[in-house]
């Protein structure tokens, strides 16, 4: 068969306009999302049984399912419960960031276990008071270790935020399909979405590396 | 809120079917997986640029693009190209499969690496070949050093296989899809759905906890 690739170049704008909406869905949801997995990181770690029990359950929950089947959950079933109407965007607001918040709850977690417990010893040989020890020792160092994980989380948030085309989001890969149905031209068309999500992803997961390596030189020390 | 529940319509029969689908799904894409990614890893790690570059534009173009675009893509694009016409299950199976095989090469690469360059000097004074040297010392104890990361990528692919619903196979989601827009239930539907995935991947990600922890100790 003959490939036209030239068939783009007329979807240019609506391809376009699907990308705008995938990256901003991605960067709202990264956003809230962080400070979500932040909140719910130290929840897990903090010493209330409730607020533990709580926070452990959700984040195995959203772990543990589909990411598709949150998503329809949210878009069918979230209306009829809370009773109002929700716009396709705030849904898929809702879902991507319930997603982000957990696994970047774990990645939380994680950093802040890996700050060793000789730190904490020194903190109390030296007298600091709690809040200086949590703010000023561990913190900066938690977070400094989350950062590699965070940025891969994001990297995934990118691509699943695809999945909001199959609940009638208008993201690229929902402007890519369409197009791709209505000119009968899929193989032209579902590539370059393919490849538009490439481009975008890899020169990330290679920035993760990168930086990955600078921090841990940097920890080291 | 004033909804009432009623559990009672939702017929678990096409629940069930749906979630056998889905198992053999996420274990035939294992199977290919697991295998299929020790080779690749081999590939990726090959002095020979001509076999390295390719395995590794295999392994990032996977890894770096939604799960959703591969499998329209290959639902889609696979039988224009090459003129092949497989069974949707066959095409489900192979695109979790490729997916997962880009997933363990990565984790098969680091635990490749991660074998004592002794080993492999003590395999050439015994004049093992080659073939052997991988055969006998580093795919055991690569094998067995990326069980965890294998079993979570696993486990992943069971979640990820909720897409093929999209492509209309007749996995649990696409059960649950129909059976929602049936019984005008979507909540009871996609709860029960929800709570069936669960089920089966949470045990799962408590045996990869502990053998996790289990080799920490065992590291320290």
């Amino acid at each position: 068969m003959a490939l036209d690739f030239s068939i783009i170049l007329r979807f240019q704008d609506a391809l376009l306009l699907g990308l705008w909406m995938t990256l901003k869905l991605t960067l709202i949801c990264v956003i809230l999302g962080c400070t979500l997995g932040f909140l719910v990181g130290l929840a897990r770690t903090s010493r209330s049984v409730m607020l533990r029990a709580i926070s452990s359950i959700y984040v195995e929950f959203f772990r543990g399912t589909p990411v598709l089947i949150q998503l329809f959950w949210i878009f069918f079933c979230l209306p009829l419960i809370l009773g109002i109407e929700l716009s396709n965007l705030a849904s898929g607001v809702i879902a991507l960031t319930l997603y982000m918040g957990a696994i970047t709850s774990e990645t939380f977690r994680a950093s802040l276990k890996s700050v060793g417990p000789e730190q904490l010893d020194a903190c109390i040989a030296l007298g600091l008071p709690r809040r200086i020890q949590v703010i000023n020792v561990i913190l900066p160092q938690a977070v400094l270790r989350a950062i590699p994980t965070l940025l891969s989380n994001c990297v995934s948030l990118f691509k699943e935020s695809a999945l909001v085309s199959a609940v009638g989001m208008a993201d690229l890969m929902f402007v890519g399909q369409n197009i791709s149905n209505n000119t009968a031209r899929p193989v032209e068309v579902l590539t370059i979405v393919a490849l538009i999500y490439f481009v975008i992803a890899f020169p990330l997961t290679r920035a993760v590396s990168l930086i990955e390596r600078r921090i841990l030189a940097k920890l080291a020390i | 809120m004033n909804y009432s529940f009623d559990f009672q319509s939702i017929s678990f029969a096409p629940l069930w079917e749906g979630l056998m689908v889905t198992l053999e799904l996420t274990a035939a894409a294992n199977i290919i997986g697991i295998v299929g990614g020790f080779l690749l890893a081999l590939l990726i790690m090959s002095p020979i640029a001509v076999i390295r570059l390719p395995a590794m534009l295999f392994v990032e173009f996977f890894r770096c693009t939604p799960a959703i675009v591969q499998i329209v893509w290959f639902f889609y694009c696979v039988p224009m190209l090459f003129n092949v016409f497989l069974g949707s299950m066959t095409m489900g199976i192979l695109a979790l499969g490729f997916n997962l095989m880009a997933f363990n090469a990565e984790a098969y690469r680091a635990s490749i690496q991660a074998v004592p360059r002794e080993q492999i000097d003590a395999g050439i004074a015994l004049g093992l070949n080659p073939f052997q040297r991988i055969l006998y010392i580093v795919l055991p104890t690569a094998f067995r050093a990326s069980i965890p990361v294998l079993l979570t990528n696993g486990i992943g692919i069971f979640q990820q296989s909720a897409l093929v619903a999209i492509v209309a196979v007749q996995d649990l989601m696409y059960q649950g899809k129909t059976l929602a827009t049936e019984t005008y239930r979507p909540i009871e539907t996609f709860t029960v759905v929800a709570l069936i995935y669960f089920a089966v991947s949470f045990p799962v990600t408590q045996v990869v906890g502990y053998l996790e922890r289990r080799r920490q100790l065992l590291m320290n």
